[in-house]
């Protein structure tokens, strides 16, 4: 990794709360005037993979419901 | 001998039963807690009993009854007043008359209930209890505990196959948003004397795998039966009140309130309210999710697109900025030529001034240099001319010279015998030295 590439931390180590917190940090340096537009894809990129995995802990997929309730009605 | 005098016992009893039928055992009104109590083809049977407030003994004890056609007005009448339902455990005030039957004994049928009065006990109780709590510092404490962002493993604590817990179960899982929820259920005794122990039971099993769980859910059974005294207890409270994870209660309904309304983080009146409680902190975060979602969007837009007007801009302005920097560079060429232009013009003049001063200057300064050369020579002429050895020999003076023409200057270089020539103003004579005195 070049030095001038930012560090991303794996987002499976992350959790919620500190997930959310990184999405805010994006967040606010997007929204500062001093925003690296050579960095906003690679931002962008990790801004779109923390909100996915977010939701994806947050919410379950059709399948898995089934399988929750199938497991409840044993 | 004679037969002694006996009574048949219906006799005897019919005896009693006049005696107990006294204006002073007719409508009187009695303070008593509620045990026992069932129904039974609509009549409401129960044991009145009188404990002792230090040892919890049975002083007293009389059986009650409420007939069916007292029973559904009484305990709406209750219901009503006080929030729940009668119930085994509970202080009341009943007007009734005392009985005998002949077959049945002796009890108290009712005929009223002071609602108010129970509703005071238990209130009184509850103070009680919540003083004591607070006396001990830990009242508020699962009170003021804050919330996960997202509580989603959640350990309830419900009588198994219990209506409440279905209904939170199916509520919590069908959310219309597919939030994920993890449950476990910690099963307990929601009514009787077993409540208490077996509801702090699970808290401690949940506890021994606390950081598993988010919360703590207690929902009770539903059914008809409002057998919330067992909720008043000091122990159960104490437990809820220092649980180290936010604590939801939902054993109530609309007017029921226990102590463990008053510890626990949050009351519900229902379980279903549980559920939807816990589904909109999750939709709530949700749309979190979703707002951040849409200002990053808006803020690559805006980035990106100002980006593009700078880039759009600076574009336009290179191509015309060539043109216009030599346009620029061309003015700033014409100014400088005419700043200079002046300048040399007025630096010129003044030279030329002051040329023609000099020249006049020279000329003034030859014709007085030549007329001092002049004034000189004419001076040195005259000198000259008085200098020449013409007019000295004018003057009366004479040369003398040998024959060979060489000058005599001393009077020694001559001798006896030499010709000399002397040189006059008008001519030579020759001589012969006869004599020298030298």
């Amino acid at each position: 990794m070049t030095t001038n590439q930012t560090a991303f931390t794996d987002i499976d180590q992350l959790s919620y709360n500190q997930a959310i917190a990184e999405l805010e940090d994006i967040l606010r340096n997007m929204q500062s005037d001093n925003c690296d537009i050579d960095k906003l894809t690679l931002y962008t990129r990790r801004a779109s993979q923390l909100l996915n995995e977010c939701k994806r802990r947050l919410t379950v997929t059709d399948r898995e419901l089934r399988d929750i309730l199938a497991d409840m009605e044993k | 001998m004679t037969e002694p005098q006996a009574l048949t016992l219906v006799q005897l009893n019919r005896i009693i039963g006049k005696a107990l039928s006294r204006p002073d055992l007719s409508e009187v009104w009695v303070m008593a807690e509620m045990s026992d109590a069932r129904l039974s083809r609509g009549h409401c049977y129960m044991e009145l009993i009188d404990k002792d407030l230090d040892t919890g003994e049975v002083k007293a004890r009389i059986k009650g009854v409420i007939w069916a056609s007292a029973f559904a007005r009484i305990s709406a009448d209750f219901a009503l007043a006080t929030g729940r339902n009668l119930a085994s455990g509970m202080k009341v005030m009943v007007r009734g008359t005392v009985n005998y039957h002949s077959a049945y004994g002796i009890s108290f049928i009712i005929s009223d209930i002071d609602p108010s009065y129970t509703v005071g006990e238990v209130e009184r109780r509850r103070r009680e209890i919540l003083m004591r709590l607070q006396k001990e510092g830990v009242a508020d404490l699962n009170r003021t505990l804050e919330w996960p962002r997202v509580p989603w493993r959640i350990a309830v604590i419900s009588a198994p196959n219990a209506a409440g817990y279905g209904d939170f179960i199916h509520q919590l899982y069908h959310n219309a948003s597919h939030l994920r929820f993890h449950t476990r259920l910690f099963t307990a005794a929601m009514q009787g004397a077993d409540t208490a122990p077996s509801v702090i039971a699970a808290l401690d099993a949940i506890a021994t795998d606390i950081d598993s769980w988010d919360c703590v859910v207690i929902i009770r059974g539903g059914g008809a039966t409002s057998d919330l005294v067992s909720f008043d207890d000091y122990m159960l409270a104490a437990n809820i009140a220092q649980f180290p994870i936010p604590v939801i209660v939902g054993i109530g309904h609309e007017r029921d309130v226990t102590v463990l309304d008053y510890v626990a983080n949050m009351r519900v009146k229902t379980p279903t309210a549980a559920a939807q409680w816990l589904i909109s902190q999750g939709e709530a975060a949700l749309q979190h999710l979703r707002s951040i979602g849409t200002l990053l969007l808006q803020s690559v837009t805006d980035l990106t697109a100002h980006a593009m007007r700078q880039l759009a801009y600076m574009e336009s302005a290179l191509s015309t900025a060539p043109a216009a920097a030599i346009e620029r560079a061309d003015a700033r060429c014409r100014r400088a030529a005419i700043t200079l232009a002046g300048a040399v013009s007025r630096t010129t003049s003044v030279q030329s001034a002051r040329l023609d001063a000099t020249a006049e200057a020279l000329k003034i300064a030859s014709t007085r240099a030549v007329e001092r050369a002049r004034m000189l020579l004419g001076s040195r002429a005259e000198m000259l001319e008085a200098l020449s050895p013409q007019a000295v020999l004018a003057r009366g003076f004479t040369i003398t010279r040998r024959a060979d023409g060489t000058a005599v200057r001393r009077s020694s270089e001559l001798s006896h015998g030499t010709e000399i020539i002397t040189t006059f103003a008008d001519g030579t004579s020759s001589s012969v030295i006869q004599y020298t005195n030298n």
